[in-house]
C-alpha cells in the first residue's frame, strides 16, 4: 500500500469520523426528538470558526490578508470544547427564539431562513471570520509533535476517534435513557407527552442545545485537519447532505446513521474521486447533486425509515410475545 | 443619502417588487391548493430562464422569451405537482417529508441546468431600450415592462380568481379540499389548473427576474427563493393579495435599506422580518391564522 | 361558590371533594362554551358529566385537565387553587385525563408508552447525561413491574412490544388508561372512553372501571351512553349551553323537568 492510497485512506477516516459526529448531532434532534432542524449547518460552521480563530494567532500575523476576532492561539483541546461550547450556546439562543409550536414545515422554513442570515452576516461583517474568504492556514493541533507527515495523519484519526467516542458516550446515554423515550414520546405526540407531565420546552431545548455542542465539536474538528473554513462550506443545501445521510441510514438509529454517514457524504463523495472528471469542470459535481438529491427522493419513497431502522426497546423476562408487526408509518 | 438617490431607490423598489409579485403570487397559489412549500420554485424559475434564454438566442424576441418561459414553467410545474408531489403526499409523506422532497427536486432541477449549460453567466441580448424619467425615477423601458406585465398579471390573476368558477374552485379547494370534493369540485382537476397558471407565473417572474439583473446562472432563481418565501408568508400564505401587497413593501423596502445600508444587508433585513413574522404571526401580516396541519390528499 | 343542594345531601360529614371547580366559564370566539359551571367530585366516587352535545362537557374537562384557561372561574383540587397550573404539573400532582381521540405514541412499543407516563423519572432528568444508568436503572425496573401488572390485569400483556400505533382501536383504548393508571392518578379524568369502542370491549371497560372504583380511585366519566353512566356513577352532572343545570343520581335526575327538557327527550 503505497504512501499516497494510506494518505488518502486516512483522510477518509477523518471525514467519516466527522461526518459521524454530524449524523448523531443531526439525530439526536430530528431523528429522536423530532426537531426539524434546517440549520443545522451553522451549528457546524460556529464551531469550526470558534476553533479557528482561538487555534490561530492573531490576525496580523501572516502578513495579514486575514481579518478575524480573537486569534489566541489556545492549545488543543481548548479550541474544540469553546468550539461545543460557543455552538451549544448559540443553539440555546436561538433555540429560545425559534422553537416553538410551528406547523413542521413552517419550522423548517424559519430554521433555513436563520441559516440562510447567518452565512449572509458571516460573509458581510468581514472582520468576524474574514468574510467570503473565509479563514485559512489554521494550525494543525499538537503539529509540534515529531511526525512524519503520514505518521501525523494517523494521529489524527486517532484523534478523531477519540472525540468520536467521548461523544458516543453522551449520545447513547441520552438515547437508550428513559430520556431519551421522554424524547421519542414528544415526538411522537407533542400534545399527549406535555399532559404526561413532561416539560416538553425543556427536553427539546435541552436536545437542541446538545446536538450543537456535537455539531460544533465535529467543525472544530474538521477546520483544524483541513486548515480552512469558508461560507462556501456550509450553504444551506449541505443540511440536505447530512439529513439524507440519516434517512438512509437510518432515522432514530445511532449505528444506522453511522452506515448512512458512510453511504452518503462519505462513500457517495468520493466515489466521484475515482470517476474520471469528464465532460466540463464541474459535470461530475453537479451530476452528484443530482444522484444525492434522487436518493433522497427514492429512501423518502421506498425505505422511509432507512436501512437500518430505529430498533425496538425490548425489556428482559418478557412473557411469550405476539408476532410482530412493521413499525408503523413516518412520522417526518 | 440624497432624497434624490432615495426616490431613485424606490424605484428600484418598484421594478423589485414587481418580479416578487409575480413570483410570490405563483408561490403561495401553489402553497394554498396543496398546501406544500415548493423549495424548487426558485429552481424552476431559473429553468423557465433557461428556456426564455434558447429563444432569446434564437432569435426570439422578448416577447417569444416570455411566452416560452411562462409556457415552460407553467407544464413542468403542473406535471411536478401531480407526477411528484401528490404521489409522495398520496403515499403518506408528511409535512416536514416533503420540505425534503421539494428540496431535493430543487437541488436536482439546478444542477441539471448547472450540467447543461455550466457555471459560467449568460445574459439575454435585447436592448434595455431607452431611459425614462417619471416623478424624478429613472427606468429603462424594459423596467418599465416589467412593472406593467406585472400590473397586468396581477389584474388578471385576481380576476380570475374572484369572477371566474374555475377561481371560486380553486379558493374552495384551497380552502377546504375535503369539502370541495364533497361538494362536486373536480378538485384534482382544478389543482392541475392552479399549478399551471401559478407555474405560468413562475416562468414569467423567472424571465423578468434575469432581464432585470444583468446576468444570471444556474443557481439564479433559487438565490431569490427566500425572498419569495419571505413575501408568501408575510402576506399570508395561500393569500394572493396578502403576496402582492407583501412584496410590494419588501421590494421597496429592501432597495430603500440597500441605499441607507449596505446592499448585502438589505436581504439580511428582509430575512430578519420573515423570521420573526413566522415566529409570532405565523399567519403572516394580512393571513388569518393557518389550521391545515397535514397535506391534503 | 355554592354546593348544589343535591350534593350537600351527599357529602358525608368530612368527606371534601377532591376536586371542585366554580364559576367557571370559557368563551370561544364570542360564544360561551362554558357560561357557569360549578361542581364538586366526591373522593372515591365516579362522577358522570352528561349532557347533549355543545353542552360544554369537552371544555370543562379541557379546563380541569389544564389544556384550557378558564375566562373566569376556580378549579381547585386537593386542597389547592389550581387554576393556574399548566398540564404537565397537574398530572405531576395525580391529576390525569384521557383523550377522546388516540394519542399513543406510535412509534415506542406498548410497554415503553406505560413506561413512559410515570411523570418524575430519575432516567429523564437531563443529569442522566452525567450519571448515566446508575442513577435510574433501579427505578427503571420497578416501572417494568408495575407496568406488567397493568398488561397483565387489561390482558395485554402479549403485546407488550408491540408497537403502539399498530394497536387496533380499542386496544389503544385500553392503552390510553393503563397510561394514565401509571400516572398514579388521584383523580382521572376520562373523556368519552367507550366511543367507537365494540360493545364486548365496552363492557371489559366498564368491567375496569367499576374494579378502579371500588379500589377507591376517584373518576370524571364524560359519556352519553345512560345505562352505563347510571351502573357506574354514583352522581351524574348535567350539563346544556355551557351551564351545569342540574346534578344527582340517575333516578332523581329523571325526575327532574329541566333535565328531560335539555338532553334526555332532545
Amino acid at each position: 500500500m503505497n504512501a499516497a492510497f494510506t494518505f488518502y485512506a486516512t483522510t477518509i477516516l477523518v471525514y467519516l469520523g466527522v461526518d459521524i459526529l454530524a449524523v448523531w448531532s443531526l439525530n439526536l434532534q430530528y431523528g429522536v426528538a423530532g426537531i426539524y432542524n434546517f440549520a443545522w449547518i451553522m451549528f457546524q460552521a460556529v464551531g469550526a470558526y470558534t476553533a479557528g480563530v482561538l487555534t490561530l494567532g492573531p490576525a496580523t500575523g501572516n502578513g495579514g490578508f486575514q481579518q478575524y476576532i480573537l486569534g489566541l492561539r489556545l492549545p488543543e483541546p481548548l479550541p474544540l470544547l469553546a468550539a461545543g461550547v460557543v455552538s451549544g450556546a448559540l443553539a440555546l439562543v436561538v433555540g429560545i427564539v425559534a422553537l416553538r409550536r410551528l406547523r413542521t414545515d413552517y419550522q423548517a422554513m424559519v430554521m433555513l431562513v436563520i441559516s440562510v442570515i447567518a452565512v449572509l452576516v458571516i460573509e458581510n461583517v468581514t472582520g468576524l471570520f474574514n468574510g467570503p474568504a473565509g479563514l485559512s492556514l489554521v494550525p494543525q493541533p499538537f503539529g509540534s509533535l515529531p511526525l512524519s507527515s503520514l505518521g501525523y495523519q494517523w494521529f489524527y484519526v486517532a484523534l478523531t476517534a477519540v472525540v468520536c467516542l467521548i461523544v458516543y458516550l453522551f449520545v447513547h446515554r441520552v438515547t437508550s435513557s428513559p430520556l431519551g423515550r421522554a424524547l421519542r414520546a414528544t415526538r411522537d405526540n407533542e400534545d399527549a407527552a406535555q399532559a404526561l407531565g413532561k416539560d416538553v420546552v425543556r427536553l427539546r431545548l435541552f436536545v437542541f442545545v446538545l446536538g450543537g455542542a456535537i455539531a460544533g465539536i465535529s467543525g472544530a474538528v474538521l477546520i483544524q485537519f483541513i486548515g480552512a473554513w469558508s461560507p462556501g462550506s456550509w450553504a444551506y443545501v449541505e443540511t440536505l447532505v447530512v439529513l439524507t445521510a440519516i434517512i438512509v441510514g437510518g432515522t432514530g438509529n445511532n449505528a444506522g446513521v453511522m452506515l448512512g454517514a458512510l453511504l452518503v457524504p462519505v462513500a457517495f463523495n468520493e466515489a466521484t474521486r475515482f470517476i474520471p472528471q469528464f465532460g466540463r469542470p464541474g459535470l461530475v459535481d453537479a451530476l452528484q447533486w443530482i444522484v444525492i438529491g434522487l436518493l433522497a427522493l427514492a429512501f423518502l419513497w421506498f425505505w422511509p425509515r432507512g436501512i437500518i431502522p430505529e430498533r425496538r426497546r425490548r425489556f428482559p423476562g418478557t412473557p411469550a410475545v405476539s408476532a410482530q408487526l412493521a413499525d408503523p408509518g413516518e412520522v417526518a | 443619502m440624497t432624497g434624490s438617490l432615495f426616490v431613485q431607490s424606490i424605484g428600484f423598489g418598484l421594478v423589485t417588487a414587481s418580479i416578487l409579485a409575480l413570483a410570490s403570487v405563483g408561490f403561495t397559489l401553489q402553497f394554498g391548493v396543496s398546501n406544500i412549500l415548493n423549495l424548487a420554485y426558485g429552481d424552476l424559475m431559473t429553468a423557465s430562464a433557461f428556456v426564455g434564454y434558447a429563444v432569446n438566442q434564437a432569435g426570439g424576441g422578448i416577447a417569444g422569451s416570455l411566452a416560452a418561459g411562462a409556457g415552460f414553467g407553467a407544464l413542468a410545474s403542473m406535471l411536478l405537482n401531480r407526477y411528484v408531489y401528490r404521489r409522495f403526499v398520496r403515499h403518506g409523506t408528511k409535512l416536514f417529508g416533503m420540505v425534503v422532497v421539494t428540496l431535493a427536486v430543487g437541488i436536482i432541477v439546478q444542477n441539471i441546468l448547472l450540467a447543461a449549460y455550466g457555471a459560467t453567466f449568460f445574459s439575454y441580448s435585447f436592448s434595455a431600450g431607452k431611459q425614462v424619467h417619471i416623478l424624478g425615477m429613472v427606468f429603462d423601458t424594459s423596467q418599465l415592462m416589467i412593472i406593467g406585465l406585472s400590473v397586468v398579471t396581477m389584474g388578471l390573476v385576481q380576476l380570475l380568481l374572484t369572477r371566474t368558477r374555475l377561481g371560486k374552485a380553486m379558493r374552495a379547494t384551497a380552502a377546504n379540499p375535503g369539502l370541495a370534493q364533497a361538494s362536486g369540485i373536480a378538485t384534482d382537476q382544478v389543482t392541475d389548473l392552479a399549478w399551471l397558471i401559478s407555474g405560468a407565473l413562475c416562468g414569467l417572474a423567472g424571465i423578468v427576474l434575469v432581464l432585470n439583473t444583468s446576468a444570471f446562472q444556474s443557481t439564479t432563481g433559487n438565490d431569490f427563493l427566500v425572498i419569495i418565501v419571505a413575501a408568501a408568508m408575510l402576506g399570508g400564505v395561500g393569500r394572493p393579495v396578502g403576496a402582492m401587497l407583501a412584496s410590494i413593501v419588501l421590494g421597496v423596502v429592501t432597495e430603500a435599506a440597500a441605499g441607507f445600508l449596505s446592499p448585502s444587508f438589505k436581504e439580511v433585513i428582509a430575512f430578519g422580518v420573515l423570521v420573526v413574522v413566522l415566529l409570532f404571526r405565523p399567519a403572516g401580516i394580512f393571513g388569518q391564522g393557518s389550521t391545515v396541519k397535514e397535506v391534503p390528499t | 361558590m355554592s354546593l348544589s343542594v343535591e350534593q350537600e345531601r351527599q357529602r358525608a360529614p368530612g368527606d371534601e371533594a377532591l376536586l371542585s371547580v366554580a364559576g367557571l366559564r370559557r368563551e370561544f370566539g364570542g360564544v360561551w362554551a362554558v357560561a357557569d359551571a360549578t361542581f364538586g367530585l366526591r373522593r372515591g366516587a365516579i362522577t358522570s358529566l352528561i349532557g347533549p352535545n355543545g353542552a360544554g362537557k369537552s371544555t370543562v374537562v379541557g379546563i380541569v385537565g389544564g389544556a384550557i384557561a378558564p375566562s373566569a372561574g376556580r378549579v381547585v383540587f386537593d386542597g389547592a387553587d389550581i387554576t393556574g397550573l399548566p398540564p404537565h404539573q397537574r398530572a405531576r400532582i395525580g391529576l390525569v385525563r384521557t383523550y377522546q381521540l388516540s394519542s399513543e405514541f406510535g412509534r415506542l412499543t406498548v410497554l415503553e408508552n406505560l413506561l413512559v407516563a410515570r411523570p418524575g423519572q430519575h432516567g429523564e432528568r437531563i443529569r442522566t447525561l452525567l450519571y448515566g444508568k446508575r442513577s435510574w436503572r433501579r427505578q427503571e425496573a420497578e416501572l417494568v413491574d408495575q407496568a406488567r401488572v397493568l398488561l397483565d390485569r387489561f390482558a395485554m400483556s402479549g403485546m407488550e412490544d408491540e408497537y403502539a400505533g399498530n394497536l387496533s382501536g380499542g386496544q389503544k383504548r385500553l392503552l390510553e388508561i393503563m397510561r394514565a393508571l401509571m400516572c398514579q392518578p388521584k383523580l382521572l379524568l376520562l373523556d368519552e372512553p367507550m366511543a367507537g369502542v365494540n360493545p364486548t370491549l365496552a363492557q371489559k371497560i366498564e368491567g375496569y372501571l367499576a374494579g378502579l372504583a371500588a379500589e377507591g380511585l376517584t373518576m370524571l366519566l364524560v359519556e352519553h351512553e345512560l345505562g352505563l353512566v347510571e351502573r357506574l356513577s354514583e352522581s351524574v352532572i348535567v350539563m346544556a349551553q355551557g351551564k351545569v343545570i342540574a346534578t344527582g343520581t340517575m333516578p332523581e335526575l329523571r325526575a327532574r323537568p329541566e333535565v328531560l327538557h335539555a338532553y334526555l327527550a332532545g
